[in-house]
């Protein structure tokens, strides 16, 4: 019977041969990103564009395929790789560039070009490495996490294993490091859950693996709801295989048989990739399918994975709403004891990690602690994933070690847009924080300096808010989110948040109250007694706002005004200059009338303008959104 | 022994593969959804012998998640991002614009069917905020409208709204400003293609 290793590496001989005639192309070969920030951007019109050029032309081109690297605002990209292994990625590359793309192929113009972004494998003269790119400055010249993104197929098995997929289990298996081994290997390394609460991932298979029991679960959470963050998106539609080997090398290490992926509804092509990865994997006895065949690698490990497809819920992001969730449940979270390593999914004992959690654990098992200690702080190991969006020049995603300032991520980005200054950092998703912009230097990115502020580093999405953004705004949209995400079972939670958001939209109708503040504080007490964090959390951003925002919050409740002019009661919409002719078509666009009269006399009617903006959009002249006059001071009598 | 009709067998059909007690109720229900549009009465049923349920709990599973449907959806629906880089960039501005130009809460459609507006959630492409989605289903279209602005919003409902079709409004660059139209990958279209 031949052993784990030789088994793998019969994998691995060919993958290899494969892996390296696609680096080394006999013929030039375009890649078009493939992913949903890229076919967002149009990446299918231009890969059908290219591929109409190559064809019209009878080019000697291949085309091919991988993972956007990170320059979301550059999509679509395209990566050129030539024969002699440099690999340039171009970017934006519309349809109309496809042409110049499969010129450039070609060797009909020089690879060097205005669309040209960087290198990521060789040297071309005049290009520069994609590592020395400024959005990349805090990545380490190594990417971990990442390592494998924009550099191979995502689709392709091959291309993982070449590049290291499963080589950390085989060996495991192979060399019969014990389950007790592989956690402590974890434990050393400090590897913590990247959900967010930074718990010890090591310790946590710990608690799995000395429950009795026959039947335990590995459960990945990959319901990455919070609105901002898409990392764990990256993962499994970037180098899905790192993550099923993550889940492996958990299911071993906690004695666990079989295993649940769950992804949220708004990924599918996450679920497309994780689904076919499974089942290359499966077919290439790397998992085990169906209750039959051998065990993995030949070994009695037997561990077979499901995709669960949410439907729509961010509480069952929340670990027991998402065990519900997978066991044909309403997704609601229940109180904690009993944990899941107690009673998981059908009541079976089981461990839910994250997806970057799991990604981490083959790249411990590769290494050792102290190549993982070579990034991050005494208090959280290793790099992270962020993705930054907002008023910011460049949005995109990259992986930096923690502890790095968070001033310089949003020098990476670009800064803010041009006019305008950063005015707050949204981090955490719903239940996170909104802090202000004079406290960035206190920000380096780990869990420390966020809850010394009260505040939340969360699950990896930043967003940077500029000063044309009005924090009560941002807050009303938070307060209705966890309003309409409770499951419902806790009333503090249900009512409170609903009390929370009648407030907002109170204020920001123009009717803030003196004992506005009172009662919100009073609903983030109550809110304290929920079962779940999503009810502990979800003032959070409110207490955030109160705090680091008070004249903001005082002009709005109490001097009835938005200095921002975004919210609806505290502003008016206006004609400025009667002789603009595109005050016909402001007109015209108002979806609901409020603009009458005849031309040089048209008025708004503010009893029925919503306050959209429609008419400042095509009249930015003639019509002006400006602060609604002072409403009449009601003196309340005691 | 309730009656057995032709829709009752094509659920009954659709899921003979699945089992109770065995986590298969939401690929059940993004199967029948995915196949008929929504999830009516008969699905319930049906769904609830298949998996050993009782009605009412796979009626409760239904209304706890915003992607299932109890009726037919419209003809077209424009997906509302609700996320903060939307947001930041006018969004609240562009639902409202949408809703008055549909006649129609969040999550509604006009009285005929034809357009109807739905909450969105992130799904990370901020570089292209503020956007909306619109998915027609007839053609499996599934359009990123990014960079929007509320103007640009009004004409987009408007000219749904009037029976324009999906690629109709999308080549049209009043409404797209003159940007590339990407594909956006929701779920209504795409949902329980990928169960096996």
């Amino acid at each position: 019977m031949p052993s784990p290793l030789e088994l793998y590496e019969a994998l691995r001989a060919p993958a290899a041969a494969a892996y390296a005639a696609w680096r080394k192309p006999v013929r030039p070969r375009i890649d078009v990103a493939l992913d949903t920030s890229s076919l967002a951007n149009g990446a299918a019109k231009t890969r059908a564009a290219i591929a109409d050029a190559v064809r019209a032309r009878n080019a000697a081109v291949d085309l091919g395929r991988v993972h956007g690297y990170g320059m979301q605002w550059c999509q679509p990209l395209v990566t050129v790789t030539f024969p002699d292994g440099a690999s340039v990625i171009y970017g934006p590359v519309a349809p109309a560039d496809a042409q110049t793309i499969v010129d450039i192929a070609t060797g009909a113009l020089p690879a060097r070009h205005r669309l040209a972004l960087g290198t990521v494998a060789g040297a071309v003269a005049g290009v520069p490495s994609m590592r020395d790119h400024p959005f990349f400055a805090l990545e380490p010249r190594e990417r971990r996490v990442l390592a494998s993104i924009g550099l191979t197929d995502p689709e392709s098995l091959d291309h993982a294993i070449a590049n290291g997929a499963y080589h950390a289990a085989a060996r495991m298996l192979d060399r019969h490091q014990t389950p007790a081994q592989v956690r402590q290997a974890l434990v050393d390394a400090g590897v913590g859950g990247r959900g967010g609460g930074n718990f010890p991932a090591g310790t946590k298979w710990n608690f799995l693996a000395t429950t009795p029991g026959e039947e335990h679960y590995v459960i990945c959470n990959a319901d990455e709801g919070d609105p901002g963050a898409w990392v764990n998106r990256v993962i499994m539609e970037g180098d899905p295989h790192l993550l099923i080997e993550g889940l492996l090398i958990a299911a071993y290490a906690t004695g666990s048989r079989g295993g649940f992926i769950y992804i949220r509804d708004e990924y599918p092509l996450a679920i497309t990739r994780i689904e076919q990865a499974v089942r290359d994997a499966e077919a290439a006895g790397l998992l085990s399918s169906g209750g039959s065949g051998e065990g993995i690698l030949g070994t009695a490990l037997r561990l077979e994975l499901r995709v669960i497809r949410g439907a729509g819920s961010y509480v069952c992001g929340e670990e027991t709403g998402l065990i519900a969730s997978i066991a044909d449940d309403r997704g609601m979270p229940r109180v904690k004891p009993p944990f899941p390593a107690t009673s998981g999914v059908f009541f079976k004992p089981s461990n839910v990690n994250n997806v970057e959690t799991y990604a981490n654990a083959p790249l411990v098992l590769r290494h050792d602690a102290p190549w993982y200690h070579r990034y991050g702080t005494e208090r959280m190991r290793g790099t992270r994933l962020f993705s930054f969006s907002g008023d910011i020049v460049r949005v995109g995603f990259m992986e930096v070690p923690f502890g790095v300032p968070l001033a310089g991520a949003l020098e990476a980005c670009g800064g803010i847009v041009p006019g305008h200054a950063l005015k707050a950092v949204q981090s955490g998703g719903p239940l996170g924080s909104m802090l202000s912009a004079e406290l960035l230097p206190q920000l380096d990115m780990e869990n420390a300096p966020f809850t010394a502020l009260d505040a939340l580093l969360g699950g990896g999405g930043i967003v940077f808010l500029s000063d044309a953004v009005c924090t009560i705004h941002m807050g009303e949209m938070f307060a209705e989110f966890v309003e309409d995400e409770s499951c419902g079972r806790c009333t503090t939670c249900l009512r409170g948040n609903q009390r929370m958001t009648e407030i907002y939209r109170r204020t920001i109708a123009g009717g803030g109250r003196r004992e506005d503040r009172h009662n919100l504080e009073l609903i983030d007490r109550t809110l304290q007694f929920s079962n779940c964090i999503h009810g502990q959390f979800s003032p959070k951003i409110m207490r955030n706002t109160l705090r680091f925002f008070p004249q903001e919050y005082e002009r709005h409740a109490l001097g009835h005004a938005c200095d921002a002019l975004t919210c609806a009661g505290l502003i008016r919409f206006r004609v400025t200059d009667q002789r603009d002719p595109a005050l016909a078509e402001a007109q015209a666009i108002c979806p609901v009338g409020a603009i009458t009269g005849a031309p040089g006399a048209r008025a708004v009617d503010d009893a029925t303008c919503i306050r959209c903006g429609a008419c400042t959009d095509v009249a930015p002249r003639g019509m002006a959104r400006e602060a609604a006059p002072a409403a009449p001071r009601v003196i309340a009598l005691a | 022994m309730p009656l057995e009709t032709e829709a009752k067998a094509q659920v009954r059909a659709l899921l003979a593969d699945l089992r109770p007690g065995h986590g298969d109720l939401l690929a059940a229900l993004h199967r029948v959804q995915h196949e008929f549009g929504y999830l009516s009465g008969d699905a319930i049923e049906v769904t609830a012998q298949q998996l050993g349920l009782f009605p009412a709990h796979v009626y409760g599973v239904i209304t706890y998640y915003a992607e299932f449907r109890l009726e037919p959806p419209a003809r077209v629906d424009i997906r509302w991002c609700s996320g903060p880089a939307c947001r930041a960039r006018n969004g609240g501005g562009i639902r409202d614009a949408i809703l008055a130009t549909l006649g129609c809460a969040m999550d509604g459609m006009t009285a005929d069917g034809r357009a109807g507006v739905r909450l969105g959630q992130c799904n990370g492409t901020c570089e292209l905020a503020p956007q909306v989605w619109v998915e027609e289903r007839a053609t499996h279209t599934n359009a990123i409208v990014g960079g929007l602005t509320a103007a640009r919003a009004v004409r987009l409902a408007r000219a749904l709204r009037d029976g324009a079709t999906a690629a109709a409004v999308l080549a049209d660059s009043t409404i797209t400003g003159g940007a590339i139209v990407g594909d956006a990958l929701p779920d209504t279209v795409t949902a329980g293609a990928t169960h096996a």
